[in-house]
């Protein structure tokens, strides 16, 4: 009971600081809308792509994974303040594991992200210029893309957490995560989908696991079938793998608390 | 030479030492047990063989420069760190997560969080160590109130200047109401005032029972407030017992030297007079610990009387008794060996 009152104290905790940050509060919701507004349009109106029909509305998964991963790398880079201000060496000297210490930053990044990219989807469906298909009805589409959305967080909070605890600098570990994450982005199907790219572009697509949370997140909010996708089971099978593998690796690693 | 001054001194250390407070009921006779412990970062060996008992109730410093082992032995006592070899025991145990609820850590570095209050920063001190929510605000009203905190309890961190800071350290470190507080330089960068402040607020919480066990290379504060020091270099234990019993075996008389000019040639000199125990060199100033000041004087004035511009007789400190085992003092100061002053 003392190590979940710890998790939930360390959570509150991370929380409290995250809504006291209000510029990380606001940007990390109106950044994704507006690209959603000035690339959605851009790309939909100036260029006219000639097989998505309503390029809005395919950007807004993507823009949802992309709040995911900034999210969990701000949130991580947290673990260096905490660092660096000596408060992890005061949690490491109270009567928990490392592991109950990480496990309470990780769920809190987890958590962050979680809310942050709800809260996208949320402000996305009610846009009139976003046509949001639910193949699978409103409350099964809405639950599909909530559960990929805590896989996906679970996943990079982990992997934020386990390069965090590795690198020694921030400006490393954002150079990092910039490095690793930004090409998964890219070629995750979040701004051009998959099928239409050429051969070596669609395996490097299909080695990236954020494609399966955007997989995950089309089917469940913009396609009107699932020719052209992994579809479910494999969206489900890859990102459960990865959700829980890489979070028990993020939070088991040992932490230095030196600067 | 060297080798055979840093032989332990030969103190009676199972000599009690003067009035340890009481120690709470059901703890260990020994706060710190450490038995032999080697720690090794890399190649270099950060604590050697080091053994040594730190009595329940006692306030009890670890004494040397930087690098001599002290903060990597209270990592060690914290659980940051594995020895190599040799077994640390923590009020009567092995060393477990569950031992960690029962002690207090004020770091050397600041170690609050910015984005919080000074209520929070104790509110989630007490719930990690699952402290009932209504002992919680109690402790934390109580020692607010006597650290001086209380009408800053709504205060966020950053506001708090650098003594107040380390009072909430203080604080924060005993909320959980532990048995062993260990304190790596809490004074460090303090003023007079705060430090005399915090001082007294240790001494309240040993008063009540707990253990302290300080980290310093601060001579005037180890003599001072420490009934019990362990001098350490290079993590070896050098000498254990009150400062009075450590100061025993000393040449009596501590003698400062100002020169006008290189004292070198005279210090060199002076080592071989009869009654000169150690000689220190900073800058324009020796320091010379002699059996007595009186023929010592009479001798420099007769040899260099022209060269010297003032002379002042002191007491000696565990930094001349450190220095005549050792070889070398604790801390390098510009001036040599000033000692820092007692708040008004």
């Amino acid at each position: 009971m003392s190590q979940i009152e710890a998790v939930a104290a360390l959570l509150a905790r991370d929380l409290r600081s995250f809504f006291r940050s209000r510029s990380q509060l606001y940007s990390s919701v109106l950044f994704p809308l507006m690209l959603l507004a000035i690339l959605g349009t851009g790309v939909n109106d100036g260029l006219d792509p000639k097989n998505i029909t309503d390029y809005v509305t395919f950007l807004t998964p993507g823009m949802i994974v992309m709040t995911a991963l900034f999210s969990s790398t701000f949130s991580s880079a947290s673990y260096y303040q905490d660092r660096d201000s000596g408060i992890l060496k005061v949690f490491l000297a109270s009567p928990h594991s490392q592991r109950v210490v990480l496990l309470g930053k990780t769920l809190s990044s987890v958590v962050i992200g979680v809310a942050q990219a709800l809260l996208v989807l949320a402000v996305a469906a009610a846009i009139p210029a976003i046509h949001f298909q639910w193949q699978y009805g409103v409350a099964q589409s809405v639950a599909l893309t909530v559960f990929s959305i805590v896989l996906l967080n679970l996943f990079l909070s982990g992997l934020g957490q386990l390069l965090a605890s590795r690198i020694r600098s921030m400006q490393g570990f954002h150079l990092v995560m910039n490095l690793v994450l930004f090409p998964f982005l890219f070629f995750s199907g979040a701004f051009f989908p998959l099928h239409d790219l050429p051969e070596w572009l669609k395996l490097l697509g299909r080695v990236n696991p954020l494609s399966y949370g955007v997989d995950m997140m089309h089917l469940a909010l913009y396609a009107d079938g699932s020719d052209g996708y992994f579809g479910l089971p494999l969206d489900f099978a890859v990102l459960t793998l990865l959700a829980v593998g890489v979070f028990y690796v993020g939070t088991s690693r040992g932490v230095n608390p030196d600067r | 030479m060297l080798a055979a001054a840093i032989q332990p001194l030969n103190l009676n250390v199972s000599t009690p030492i003067d009035a340890p407070s009481p120690a709470r009921a059901g703890m260990a006779a020994s706060a710190v047990d450490v038995r032999d412990v080697t720690y090794r970062y890399g190649d270099r060996v950060a604590l050697d063989a080091l053994t040594l008992d730190v009595p329940a109730g006692a306030v009890f410093g670890l004494l040397g420069p930087n690098g001599s082992g002290k903060s990597t032995l209270l990592s060690l006592l914290i659980g940051r760190r594995e020895p190599a070899s040799g077994s640390v025991q923590v009020l009567g145990a092995p060393l477990s997560a569950r031992l960690r609820a029962r002690l207090g850590v004020v770091f050397q570095e600041p170690s609050l969080d910015s984005n919080m209050t000074v209520r929070e920063t104790m509110a989630l001190q007490a719930r990690l160590f699952s402290l009932p929510r209504a002992e919680a605000r109690r402790r934390t009203d109580m020692l607010l109130e006597r650290v001086g905190l209380a009408d800053r309890a709504g205060a966020m961190t950053p506001t708090l200047s650098g003594g107040m800071k380390r009072r909430l350290e203080l604080a924060r470190a005993l909320v959980t109401k532990p048995d062993l507080i260990l304190l790596d330089e809490p004074t460090l960068a303090l003023d007079p005032d705060s430090r005399q402040r915090l001082w007294q607020h240790l001494l309240e919480a040993n008063a009540e029972g707990c253990t302290l066990l300080l980290a310093t290379n601060d001579v005037y504060e180890a003599e001072r407030y420490c009934r019990s020091v362990a001098l350490l270099d290079r993590g070896r234990l050098v000498a254990q017992g009150t400062p009075a019993e450590l100061k025993h075996d000393l040449r009596r008389d501590a003698v400062r030297i100002e020169w006008k000019g290189d004292p070198a040639p005279e210090a060199a000199a002076m080592r071989s007079w009869p009654g000169v125990g150690g000689v220190r060199v900073a800058g324009s100033t020796t320091h010379v610990t002699v059996d007595e000041a009186s023929p010592f004087l009479t001798r420099l004035f007769q040899s260099s009387g022209d060269r010297v511009s003032g002379v002042r007789i002191e007491e000696s400190t565990l930094e001349d008794v450190y220095f005549q085992l050792v070889g070398h003092g604790i801390t390098p100061r510009a001036d040599g060996d000033a000692q820092p002053e007692e708040g008004a």
